[in-house]
């Protein structure tokens, strides 16, 4: 039964754009991978503007000490099952900003992250190779290994 | 009405014409909507199934209810709009199937249960304890107020053109769409239709960017699966209803060929419907409310007059 | 256009000239459009009221620097009208840096003189609501980012 759901929910994702503050250039490739070139909506992705409706989060962008509790709470507002990927250089591992005084550990620290996608910005063909990545483990568990 | 005609009833009211039916025509509605988009748009669009894997989807997630509301409130209210919605499109189609069945001011019954979902968005925004769901909550009620009126309207005319308030006579009549009156009340009915679905341009309660999808912002798992599947009946029972008042419905007892032209005829509304979206930018409330009580009432009151000299 | 810009802000030049008088301490045009004054700290309120009130200009912003031997800050108006932008610069000790908040004058100001107390250390005199805006709540005291000395622990 629990395969089932997964698969079902492999077939229909919805993703929501959660971003720290980032320069906007990971911003702008997401952006860029919702559009009509690359149709992620024959995935059955499309975007939605609330975070109950989240099937996958995006993060981008740096998350500060002040920002990254704001995450754990907008986390916790998901409804689970929640798949988090991390989509840039700062979302992954803080980047050029790891000796800055207002940021400590990388967001993956504050909740649990499925995959990072890294990069500065990271191509939407790079996000959409995670995204199909993720989508295939869930349909495929026993071949990607344990859960 | 016996015990076996009300079973038959509630068989038919759960399966065929009713909500298995429903849902089912619905979800395949809204597959067409998204493909013909997705045309429109260059690209390929979702399977087939897609808008059946949306809904079992949301079954998985877990439902969040906000805190300090009426949780037995916020979790039935979608399913008000489900029931409104199935009920009519029963009634519907047995008017159009059935005849046998009617019963006298049915048109009227139908007219109330296309409130109910609408109704029933209102009713989830304001259970949500949130501020965005009342932004929406409240300019769904100021949108309802501003369609209804023309929609009323024009709901009279094919009453005038067959001299009767009940369906099966509006369907023995000729199609009303075939007069000048007719054209002009279907197309008005169009506008008020693409306001009722919630559809660009009138999409402003659940709007995206602006409210982060207002009314339905603090919906998760199964009450929002009802509430997707409410919106994917609307856009299969809201034409059908179109049709059964200016066009003759969607006959399957005059053979194969007039079900072939309602199929067609039915196609073609929910294609205008999904052009539309497509094409026009997102009314503001008071724009919105100025258009459909301005120039659409306006256009209604004609097609009555018209009607009424037997144009 | 920057015709009339430049006999608007030499009208607007001879105005602050002559509202200000023996507080500027240092004039600069470097540009039609840029002005560079230097007032003494304690003058900055008045300076505030001829700039927003008396002259109609809109506090853009303020910046700090952490100078060579003081804490500079410079206030930037704008005469959105004929396109000036003035900045007015004062200096004040590294070791007290206290000056006159300019919020009761300038609205604007409120934020952005929060934002220099947190990263720089200044102490404006009579904020009303002086309390973090980018840092955390609980940030040490004392430990300003922006400064020189400052070092990440």
């Amino acid at each position: 039964m629990m395969s089932i759901s997964k698969k079902i929910f492999s077939r229909s994702l919805f993703l929501f754009h959660l971003g720290g503050s980032a320069c906007n250039n990971c911003d702008i490739e997401i952006l860029d991978a919702l559009t009509p070139k690359y149709d992620l909506e024959r995935f059955g992705i499309i975007a939605v503007g609330s975070i109950r409706h989240a099937d996958v989060i995006l993060l981008s962008g740096i998350f500060n000490k002040k920002s990254a509790i704001r995450v754990r709470r907008m986390y916790e507002q998901a409804p689970k099952p929640v798949i988090v990927l991390a989509i840039g250089g700062c979302a992954c591992s803080g980047l050029i900003f790891q000796d800055s005084y207002n940021w400590d550990v990388p967001v993956g620290d504050y909740i649990p992250i499925d995959a990072y996608v890294a990069g500065c910005p990271p191509k939407p063909e790079a996000i959409i190779a995670a995204i199909t990545q993720v989508v295939d483990k869930l349909r495929n568990p026993a071949a990607a290994g344990a859960d | 009405m016996g015990k076996g005609e009300g079973v038959i009833a509630i068989a038919q009211f759960l399966f065929f014409p009713g909500l298995v039916f429903t849902a089912a025509a619905g979800l395949l509605t809204s597959w067409f909507d998204r493909k013909l988009t997705a045309r429109v748009q260059m690209r390929k669009g979702p399977p087939l199934l897609q808008p059946f894997y949306d809904v079992a989807k949301l079954f998985v997630k877990e439902t969040c209810v906000p805190e300090g509301t009426l949780s037995w409130f916020f979790l039935s209210a979608p399913l008000i709009g489900v029931a409104g919605v199935t009920l009519a499109s029963t009634i519907l189609c047995q008017a159009m199937w059935a005849p046998q069945d009617i019963f006298a001011g049915d048109l009227i019954v139908v007219m109330y249960l296309l409130a109910l979902p609408s109704l029933s968005m209102i009713l989830g925004a304001f259970a949500s304890q949130n501020p965005l769901a009342s932004l929406g909550g409240s300019r769904e009620m100021k949108l309802i107020m501003a369609y209804e009126l023309p929609f009323i309207l024009v709901a009279c005319v094919p009453i005038i053109a067959a001299r009767s308030i009940q369906l099966a006579d509006i369907l023995a009549a000729p199609p009303v769409a075939h007069q000048f009156s007719g054209l002009l009340a279907l197309l008005v009915a169009l506008i008020a239709m693409q306001a009722r679905l919630t559809r660009v341009p009138f999409d402003i309660p659940e709007a995206e960017c602006e409210l982060g999808s207002g009314v339905l912002i603090e919906y998760s798992g199964p009450p929002l699966a009802m509430y997707k599947l409410t919106q994917a009946m609307m856009l299969f029972t809201g034409p059908v209803f179109l049709l059964v008042l200016y066009a003759g419905g969607i006959p399957f007892s005059e053979g194969w060929l007039a079900a072939g032209l309602g199929l067609l005829k039915f196609l073609s509304i929910v294609t205008l419907v999904v052009l539309i979206r497509n094409t026009a930018p997102r009314l503001r409330i008071d724009q919105a409310m100025r258009l459909l009580w301005g120039p659409v009432t306006l256009a209604a009151i004609m097609s009555l007059v018209l009607v009424y000299w037997g144009l | 256009m920057s015709g009339a810009a430049d006999n608007h802000g030499d009208e607007t030049v001879r105005q602050i000239k002559s509202a200000l008088g023996e507080r500027v301490l240092d004039f600069q045009q470097r540009s039609p459009k840029r002005i560079y004054l230097e007032v003494d700290a304690q003058n900055i309120t008045e300076t505030a009221a001829v700039m927003s009130d008396e002259l109609r200009g809109r506090l853009q912003t303020a910046s700090a620097v952490d100078g060579p031997q003081k804490i500079e800050i410079l206030y930037h108006w704008a005469f959105d009208s004929i396109g000036l932008v003035v900045s007015v610069r004062t200096r004040i000790d590294r070791e007290q840096p206290e000056i006159a908040s300019i919020t009761t004058i300038c609205p604007s100001a409120h934020w952005i003189e929060r934002e220099m107390w947190e990263l720089m250390g200044i102490t404006f005199a009579g904020h009303p609501d002086m309390r973090h805006l980018l840092l955390l709540d609980d940030w040490p005291d004392g430990k300003y980012p922006l400064r020189r000395d400052y070092r990440k622990d």
